[in-house]
């Protein structure tokens, strides 16, 4: 005991506890750090996210929160407390059944908050558990299926998942293959271990957006903090100093030399124990800044004389992404009617509830690094060309991943644990605070859209404009990828004759804007719904007939030239919503016809499309599975499971494409040692790509096996210990697998297969055929408007999905649930502002109060080259969410929200103006 | 990260004894809520850490003069269990159980709400609306001051060297009376106030206001008392002339700062509409009780 310790006596999970710490220490980092109990997880540090939450006394606190000096003879309990003797209690397994938690990293703050409230009301109503559970985050779920599993233990039934037959996995609601780990504490996440001897490592960050700086000398630190051991500069970089997505464009650098481009770049990184690297502040640092004004915004970056931030880059911009197809200029002036608009969103963040966090460590010429990722194989590149080593000297080993939704495609910890524990030779670890997480990584592209459509006055599209410019912040990271997919999505699901559209990347001194659910997409969204109710309007037709008239349908062209020839099912999503969007639409001019206080209501409809894979690029992936000598069967999956479930939809295609039982697949996953590529877990690919690399590996395997048994197409499979059993009508082989020859990992059979959707180039116009596949969506949202505050709250919202397959249904509403609250954020109150936002509580993400009610629509309109017909979900979930709320705004008040998030002070300015305009 | 002395003494002079005789700079410990951030962030490293859960007076909620005296420690959770203070002063109840989420009512308190002085503490306005008090200890004895006069500014307080917040008073009601809080937030829950607003009125036999408070939260450096809204309503029907007078007054009084959150402009029109609807919650108790 040193120091001010003082020992503190408790009862932890039934266990008289003592430990010695300072009192003041938080409950939470003396449960995890001290105390090894892990489960009990740490968002915020805060008291903004309650992914912390534990039962104190049996009423749940947030363990960060709490001093520990306060638990002193009282009974704590965590999550790893919550199952008896090794036996999920019945709240664990309605979380499982139900599909309530997806990354996982909110489930202990979310068992433990519905853990207190069952203590003390054993039938607790919707409305209970929507209060109970309020001070959780989750950024996964939209809180649904939470809701539903705890609503579950009260009366269970319902929606439950079951153990599939041979054959009947794919289209099953089954549970996660992984899923227990979630619910006990058991999932390791970034920041939930590291060899014991890791030395901690902290990056100091720049409090400037934009300055020039030199650095040291470093040894009065050194001579304060005995436990420094290193402070890592752009010096000790030993390969190129460097990274960013595209493999010829790597700049921005792993620490700052001389130069910083934005609020939160790294400078320097801090390595040894745990107390100094934590106990040295930022000011006392030798890092000498000169500020300078920096380039805030896309006027600054575009105005004259604007400072450029890269010399590569004059005037700032980054890329120019063209889509032309027929003559748009000449097209809207021949159009019976043309409508514009201009529009603007902020900065996003991702904010999921797990800040970056790993671990490295050398081993001779090799370099491990685990860490919470979407990307296991770019990150093994990186780090390899950073540290200035072979691929394959690099192992990524992933840790569970607590959210991702794009932004832990980037990398963050792991340039930084690599080198220190590269140039140390001792393993090293970092875990980001949720302010560092906020000011550094990357968001979505703010972004200026002005569009144009033109239509005949019988409602039928004719052209198309659209000039869009999006903020990249200091680097490039996803910003050709953005320019991209933008112009070809911009006329949205609709069959557009002549289209012009453009988009530009533009360079400020923001955090890099990067990959986030849409890659631009959800911006351009906002103005071609907005652009179709204008149309609609003016013609007198009902906006889902309006859009019914025009989704584009099998046979027709994109804006790209590519003709769609299948699985074009948005038609009949828009059919599957009709008789909601009537009676919605009839309920709400009844409500404001009764009305007399300051509400309104009001209901609005959008749709969406989005291209699965990687634009006009190879994204292949591989799978293997394999047999063991003692019978047992292994899918390799390096498809990162970053909480949409992926392993499960994964094991599902290979049970059944060999034609077993789901429980007779194991799995091993992510780790690039053992897995092969299975690219990234980003555009609303893995389904589609990885799941066909799933099924055609389980093929394989089960074409060698049939050959080896010599028998026909329709024969069972089983495997026993040590041998293979094979039964065809009467006849029954069994093979000895012990005698064969290992091939790969031990295996002895090993099935593989790779997939890779075929898409084309996109010529000078912007005309090819850049994605195998798009996946389409409409949904419609009912919303309540306080007249004079401006307050908008979401009432309900029915989503018609058109997925070609859903693999797994549980799985798939999960996505549009999540996607659904992502979008009401992005919709309604979220803002990335550095400086001021980086934290949970000035940064607004949804909470369970703030979601409505959630009807999902599955529309199966099966994509051939699809696994089973399946394709994407996971970024057209969130796609139409914001511009079906600003049609029910409009719908409700009259003032059309031109400018995302509609936050309470915009809103009731759009009415006053709305109002003035009418008078 | 200095290293911080903790004591959690079981008596008010204990405590006033530790502060008094401690050097450097001293916290008081209550829910944490606000000083664990506070302490993490670096914006304050004190040398001491005084807990004050340990002291009954500061922890009991009990009868007086046909009030309620409800320690400064006590938490939002026990406050929204006791029914007796929850039927007399619902408006500060309401405005107590908004303070954060679940988690955060299991710890956080009146005390600790009120000392930390922020512009935008929701049980601060409530408070000034029903004419509490505050009880304090220290080196000098005890005095008891009105709510309002606690904070100065944010993160400010009138406190001594040595001083603590013991308990917090709230009167006996007359007949007829009835308060309400109501805040402007953009998401439902667990957010900080853009506006508050607190009112507290009496109605006479005749269902005439002989009597209120009207206090608004986070559009000035501190909760602002409003006599002019006050004003607008004694000795009117509050009917809606007197309510339109007072959400003018209200919105007068109103000066806030541009935000995130909300421009000075919509803020200034927010005071009002919320002033307005929290009379009108408060008139409904009033006829009711
Ligand atoms: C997630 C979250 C959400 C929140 N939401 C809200 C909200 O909606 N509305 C709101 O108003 N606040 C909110 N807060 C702030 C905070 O919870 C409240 O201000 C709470 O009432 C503080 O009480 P406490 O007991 O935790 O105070 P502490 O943190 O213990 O103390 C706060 C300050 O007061 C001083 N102090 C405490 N007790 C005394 C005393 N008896 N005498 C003298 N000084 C004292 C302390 O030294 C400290 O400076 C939130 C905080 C968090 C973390
Ligand atoms: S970690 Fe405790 S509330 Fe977020
Ligand atoms: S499952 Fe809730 S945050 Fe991921």
């Amino acid at each position: 005991m040193s120091g001010l310790e003082r020992e503190i006596a408790f009862t932890l999970n039934g266990k008289a506890t003592v430990t010695a710490a300072d009192p003041v220490r938080r409950l939470a980092d003396v449960l995890r750090r001290d105390l090894g109990l892990t489960g009990t997880k740490i968002g915020c540090d805060a008291g903004d996210c309650g992914a912390c939450t534990v039962l104190l006394d049996g009423a749940q606190v947030c363990a960060c929160m709490t001093p520990v000096a306060q638990v002193a003879g009282r009974e704590v309990v965590t999550v790893e407390g919550l199952a008896a003797g090794g036996k999920l209690s019945a709240l664990q397994e309605a979380f499982h059944l139900h599909g309530a938690a997806q990354c996982g990293i909110c489930t202990p703050g979310m068992l433990m908050a519905a853990a207190s409230l069952l203590r003390r009301n054993e039938a607790p109503d919707e409305g209970e558990i929507r209060d109970a559970l309020g001070g959780v985050l989750c950024r996964c779920t939209g809180y649904s299926k939470i809701v539903e599993a705890v609503m579950g233990v009260v009366s269970p039934g319902g929606n439950l998942l079951k153990d599939p037959g041979v054959g009947e996995a794919v289209g099953a609601r089954v549970p996660k293959t992984d899923g227990l780990a979630l619910l006990d504490g058991g999932a390791i996440f970034g920041a939930d271990r590291a060899p014991e001897d890791a030395l901690w490592l902290r990056a100091v960050r720049s409090p400037h957006a934009s300055a020039t700086f030199t650095l040291g000398p470093f040894d009065n630190l050194h001579a304060k903090w005995p436990g420094l051991v290193k402070v890592l500069t752009a010096a000790d970089v030993t390969g190129n100093n460097g990274f960013g997505i595209y493999p010829d464009i790597k700049d921005q650098p792993v620490l700052a030399v001389g130069e910083v481009r934005f609020r939160g770049e790294a400078v320097v990184a801090l390595v040894g124990d745990y107390g100094a690297v934590h106990g040295i502040r930022d000011e006392d640092v030798p890092i000498a800044y000169e500020p300078r004004v920096p380039v805030v915004g896309l006027d600054a970056a575009l105005g004259a004389g604007a400072r450029q931030l890269h010399q590569a880059y004059p005037g700032n911009i980054l890329a120019h992404g063209l889509v032309k197809k027929g003559d748009a200029a000449a097209a809207l002036a021949a159009s019976d009617i043309v409508v514009e608009g201009a529009f603007e969103t902020g900065f996003v963040e991702h904010a999921y509830i797990e800040p970056e966090a790993g671990w490295a460590r050398r081993r001779g010429g090799r370099i491990e690094v685990a860490s919470s990722t979407q990307s296991p194989y770019m990150d093994r590149d990186e780090v390899a060309q950073i540290i200035g080593i072979a691929p394959d000297a690099v192992r990524i080993i992933p840790t569970a991943c607590g959210g991702g939704f794009g932004g832990k495609l980037d990398i963050a910890v792991q340039p930084l644990v690599a080198l220190a524990a590269w140039v140390l030779d001792r393993p090293v670890r970092c875990t980001y605070t949720r302010i560092e997480s906020m000011a550094s990584t990357t968001k979505r592209h703010p972004s200026r859209i002005k569009a144009r459509f033109g239509c005949t006055q019988d409602g039928l599209l004719t052209a198309h404009t659209f000039d869009g410019d999006f903020d990249t912040g200091a680097y490039v990271s996803w910003g050709l990828t953005v320019k991209d997919r933008v112009p070809v999505h911009s006329t949205g699901p609709y069959h557009v004759p002549a289209v012009l559209a453009n988009a530009r990347g533009v360079f400020t001194n923001a955090p890099p804007s990067g990959a986030f659910r849409g890659f631009g997409v959800p911006q351009a969204s906002i103005a071609h719904e907005a652009l179709m109710d204008g149309m609609a309007e003016r013609i007198g037709m009902d906006p889902l007939e309006f859009r019914h008239k025009n989704v584009i349908r099998t046979g027709q062209a994109t804006a790209t030239g590519q003709v769609l020839e299948a699985s074009c099912g948005l038609a009949a999503c828009l059919d599957e919503l009709r008789p909601h969007w009537r009676k919605a639409r009839a309920d709400s001019a009844a409500f404001n016809a009764r009305a007399n206080g300051a509400a309104r209501r009001g209901a609005g409809i959008a749709c969406c499309w989005y291209g699965c894979g990687n634009t006009s690029m190879s994204n292949p992936s591989t799978m293997h599975v394999g047999v063991a000598p003692d019978g047992a069967v292994t899918l390799y999956s390096g498809a990162q499971d970053i909480g949409q479930g992926t392993n499960t939809t994964m094991v599902q295609c290979v049970a059944d494409a060999l034609g077993i039982e789901m429980s007779g697949v194991g799995l091993v996953w992510g780790d690039t040692g053992l897995t092969a590529d299975a690219g990234k877990s980003s555009a609303s690919r893995q389904a589609y790509v990885s799941g066909n690399a799933a099924k055609r590996a389980g093929e394989d395997l089960r074409r060698q096996i049939l050959r080896l048994a010599n028998v026909g197409e329709d024969a069972r499979i089983e495997f026993g210990s040590g041998r293979l059993i094979v039964r065809d009508g009467d006849a029954v082989r069994e093979i000895g697998l012990s005698t064969l020859t290992p091939l790969r990992a031990g295996d002895v059979l090993v099935g593989e297969g790779t997939f890779d959707p075929p898409t084309s180039p996109l010529d000078g116009n912007g005309q090819g055929a850049p994605y195998a596949t798009y996946g389409f969506a409409a949904q419609m949202a009912e919303v309540e408007v306080d007249m004079e505050l401006g307050l908008v709250r979401v009432r309900r919202v029915v989503a018609a999905h058109d997925v070609g397959r859903a693999i797994n249904p549980t799985q798939v509403e999960g996505q549009i649930q999540g996607g659904i609250a992502q979008g009401l954020g992005f919709a309604l109150m979220e803002e990335f502002i550095p400086g001021r936002t980086e934290n949970l509580h000035d940064y607004l993400i949804p909470t369970i109060g703030d979601m409505p009610e959630i009807e999902v629509i599955l529309v199966e309109d099966p994509e051939p080259t699809g696994p089973w017909g399946a394709k994407g979900v996971g970024e057209h979930a969130l796609i139409p969410t914001a511009p079906a709320i600003f049609g029910a705004i409009y719908a409700a008040t009259g003032a059309r929200m031109t400018r995302a998030p509609a936050m309470p002070d915009r809103v009731r300015a759009a009415i006053l103006a709305a109002k003035e305009g009418a008078a | 990260m200095e290293q911080m002395r903790y004591e959690a003494p079981d008596t008010v002079d204990a405590a006033v004894a530790l502060l008094v005789g401690a050097g450097g700079e001293t916290r008081i410990l209550a829910g944490g809520t606000d000083l664990l951030v506070q302490l993490r962030a670096e914006w304050i490293e004190p040398d001491l850490i005084l807990d004050v859960k340990k002291i009954p007076e500061l922890t009991e909620i009990s009868k007086e003069n046909g009030g309620f005296r409800i320690g400064a420690a006590v938490t939002g959770a026990e406050l929204g269990e006791h029914l007796g203070v929850k039927k007399a002063w619902p408006g500060v109840v309401e405005a107590v159980e908004l303070i954060g989420s679940v988690q955060i009512q299991s710890r956080a308190t009146m005390g600790g709400n009120l000392c930390n002085a922020s512009p935008a503490a929701d049980s601060v306005p409530a408070l000034i609306a029903a004419g509490a008090t505050a009880a304090i200890a220290g080196p000098n004895g005890r005095r008891e001051i009105p709510v309002e006069d606690v904070g100065t500014g944010p993160g400010r307080t009138c406190l001594a060297k040595g001083e603590i917040v013991t308990s917090i008073f709230l009167p006996s009601r007359p007949a007829h009376s009835g308060d309400a809080y109501l805040r402007f937030i953009p998401r439902t829950e667990m957010d900080i106030a853009v506006v508050g607003a607190g009112v507290s009125l009496t109605l006479d036999g005749g269902g005439k206001c002989s009597a209120a408070r009207v206090a608004l939260g986070a559009v000035a450096e501190r909760a602002l008392l409003v006599d002019a809204a006050a004003r607008a309503l004694i000795g009117t029907p509050v009917d809606d002339a007197a309510l339109d007078n007072l959400a003018k007054a209200a919105s007068a009084a109103a000066r806030p700062i541009d935000d995130k959150r909300g421009t000075k402009e919509y803020r200034i029109k927010v005071s009002g509409v919320l002033a307005r609807r929290a009379a009108q919650a408060a008139l409904e108790r009033a006829r009711q009780s």
